[in-house]
């Protein structure tokens, strides 16, 4: 029964945003397509550089030389980042500046629900602005993808979410005591980017980066989805990425809950809860 | 049968002040200062205070919005600090404040998502929510953004929100607060006679407006600077003072005392309004009128029994606010 509930009441807070940023349309047209001219140039400029699509010194590191591809691929799929980040971070944030936080947090769910229905919100939001800019962008530059590998990409996207669910929670409690918390969101999102091997292979990073790479849960998400689509070829096996994405998983979600909590509960020593 | 059971309750904040040099100033302010109290079930119970008095914290504690320090207090049985889910589930609560409902949804999707959070099935849902836009007269509008709602709407749709799972026990704080007059008398008359004495809910209202606690309620605490001062009924309050008779002068003046009389002077936009409290009257009249006539302008004077707002200025020696007129 109690399980139920807590399904719907997820659900119910997934709809409510819809409908919520509906109401915006500007913006949520503007949201859908901006990521797209993000990606644009990026696409253009290595053409220009490289002169068509094809590496060769790509193909040495990576095994695959299509240059175009390999990046493409690595920027719409780090578009899940946004989901933890943006999406759930922010998400206690606005209910704060609506003024409803109290009225949600007094309601009889624990929190997690609260913050399992903004990440299933958020990532079915971004997994739609993914899903079109994929489709756009195949068609326009005619990308090279083995289909029989969307299926186990998409079961790999799956596993690398749970590491940034924990992100989104560690983030999203963060953001309600810090007034400056975008900040602090935006520096590990940079941080995490430079960190994956996202239009460049972990090779050329220094090696200091290149450690650290190796806790980033999007480093074995991107590289283990290009290799089901174009074949990348890396220093670890699909099943240590896996086992990987896993005990990292864990530890990210284990460690955001534990922030979480202790949050909540100097959110609610101190009365903050209500003040934006 | 006790319902709410209140020990020793305290909640501190730390305010913080101006940044000198290194280190900010810190004051600590007791917004709940060690109250007890007991609430009855199926009673209708007040907390009377001024600004500030602590009442919208001592009622986000019983919510389990806030955390105590020192006490603490139980809900139909179940401790605030040891179980806040079962106390969430039993309680409905509506806080102060303008924006607790989201303005860009509409009334009936407001409710759908609230509903969901109180664990409603849908079809329950659907059904309670047409059965209370339907009493609270919002059918028509329903489907409107609250933003386009005036205050009044918003607050009823605030108050379907809080009796959505039918809860047993009803937190609300300052339910009528800047409302007109036709939403406030019509919510007065829905939280006494239909929540109240027909539902047989326990409620425990906050308010700053001594008529509306003299109207509803049973029994009413007076709290002042976080502490509470009595609990009573209101005739039993008034008793306190009944060997007196209150008088009253409007004037025009800047007056803020009088210097042989214990008065209680309120400002208001277009006059003064001076009230002395006395056995008898009479003896005190032509002393009290010379006094304020080289000062103001005398509109009128009035000699009536004392009201509940005299024992609180009596018993606080603060006065409340913002009373409706
Ligand atoms: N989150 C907070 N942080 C710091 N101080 C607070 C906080 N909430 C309330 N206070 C302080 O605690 C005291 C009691 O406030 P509270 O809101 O409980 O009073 P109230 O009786 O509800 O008054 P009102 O009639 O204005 O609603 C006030 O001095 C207020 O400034
Ligand atoms: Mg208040």
């Amino acid at each position: 029964m109690e399980i139920r509930h807590y399904l719907r009441a997820m659900n119910a807070e997934n709809i409510k945003e819809w409908k919520i940023e509906l109401t915006y349309r500007v913006d949520f047209i503007r949201g859908l397509f901006e990521p797209l001219i993000f990606v644009l140039p990026f696409i253009l400029y290595g053409i220009a550089i490289v002169g068509g699509k094809y590496s060769e010194n790509l193909e040495k590191l990576t095994g695959t030389g299509d240059l175009i591809t390999y990046t493409v691929i690595g920027y719409i799929f780090m578009g899940f980042l946004e989901t933890a980040v943006w999406g759930m971070g922010f998400a206690l944030r606005k209910e704060q500046w609506y003024g409803t936080l109290e009225q949600v947090f007094a309601a009889p769910v624990p929190r997690w629900v609260y913050v399992m229905g903004m990440a299933l919100h958020s990532t079915i939001h971004q997994g739609l602005i993914i899903l079109m800019q994929s489709v756009i962008i195949y068609f326009i530059f005619g990308l090279v993808l083995d289909i029989s590998g969307i299926l186990p990409s998409l079961l790999i996207i799956g596993i690398m979410m749970i590491s940034l669910y924990g992100l989104g929670i560690l983030l999203s409690s963060l953001v309600l005591i810090f007034k400056e918390g975008w900040i602090i969101s935006e520096i590990l999102y940079s941080f995490i980017i430079i960190v994956t091997p996202i239009a460049y292979p972990l090779a050329v990073l220094p090696s200091i980066l290149q450690k650290i790479s190796m806790y980033m849960p999007t480093t074995y998400g991107i590289t283990t989805i290009r290799h089901f689509l174009i074949g990348e070829v890396s220093t670890f096996t699909v099943f240590d990425a896996v086992l990987r994405l896993l005990v990292i998983g864990a530890a990210w979600v284990i460690f955001g809950l534990f922030i979480f909590n202790i949050i909540d509960k100097r959110v609610r020593n101190k009365g903050e809860l209500g003040t934006y | 049968m006790d319902n709410i059971i209140v020990s020793d309750l305290t909640k501190k904040f730390v305010k913080k002040g101006k940044r000198k040099l290194l280190r900010r100033e810190k004051e600590d302010i007791l917004a709940v200062d060690h109250i007890s109290v007991k609430v009855k079930k199926g009673e209708l119970f007040g907390l009377l205070g001024p600004n500030g008095a602590g009442k919208t914290t001592l009622v986000k504690c019983l919510a389990t919005l806030l955390i105590p320090d020192e006490g603490t207090a139980t809900i139909d049985g179940h401790d605030i600090i040891t179980d806040p889910i079962s106390v969430r589930k039993i309680l409905g609560i509506t806080t102060g404040g303008e924006r607790t409902l989201y303005w860009k949804l509409s009334a009936r999707d407001n409710l759908k998502y609230f509903a969901s959070l109180y664990g409603l099935s849908s079809k329950d849902a659907e059904e309670r929510i047409d059965y209370l836009l339907d009493i609270m007269d919002l059918k028509e509008k329903q489907h409107q953004r609250l933003e386009k709602y005036s205050t009044g709407m918003r607050q009823k749709v605030s108050i379907a929100r809080a009796i959505l799972h039918d809860p047993k026990i009803l937190l609300l704080d300052e339910p009528t607060l800047g409302l007109d007059p036709s939403f406030s008398m019509f919510l007065r008359s829905f939280i006494k006679n239909d929540l109240n004495k027909k539902e047989g809910k326990t409620i425990l209202l906050t308010t700053h407006y001594m008529d509306e606690a003299d109207q509803l309620c049973d029994r009413i605490a007076f709290v002042d600077r976080g502490k509470l001062i009595v609990v009573d009924t209101s005739k039993n309050l008034k008793r306190n003072v009944s060997k007196n008779e209150a008088l009253e002068i409007k004037c025009i003046g800047n007056i803020d005392k009088l210097e042989n009389f214990n008065a209680h002077i309120k400002n208001k936009k277009n006059y003064t309004k001076i009230r002395i409290l006395h056995e008898n009257t009479e003896d005190i009249m032509d002393d009290v009128l010379k006094d304020v006539k080289e000062r103001a302008k005398i509109l009128s004077v009035n000699v009536t029994r004392p009201t509940l707002e005299d024992v609180f200025v009596h018993l606080t020696g603060s006065k409340l606010e913002d009373e409706h007129e």
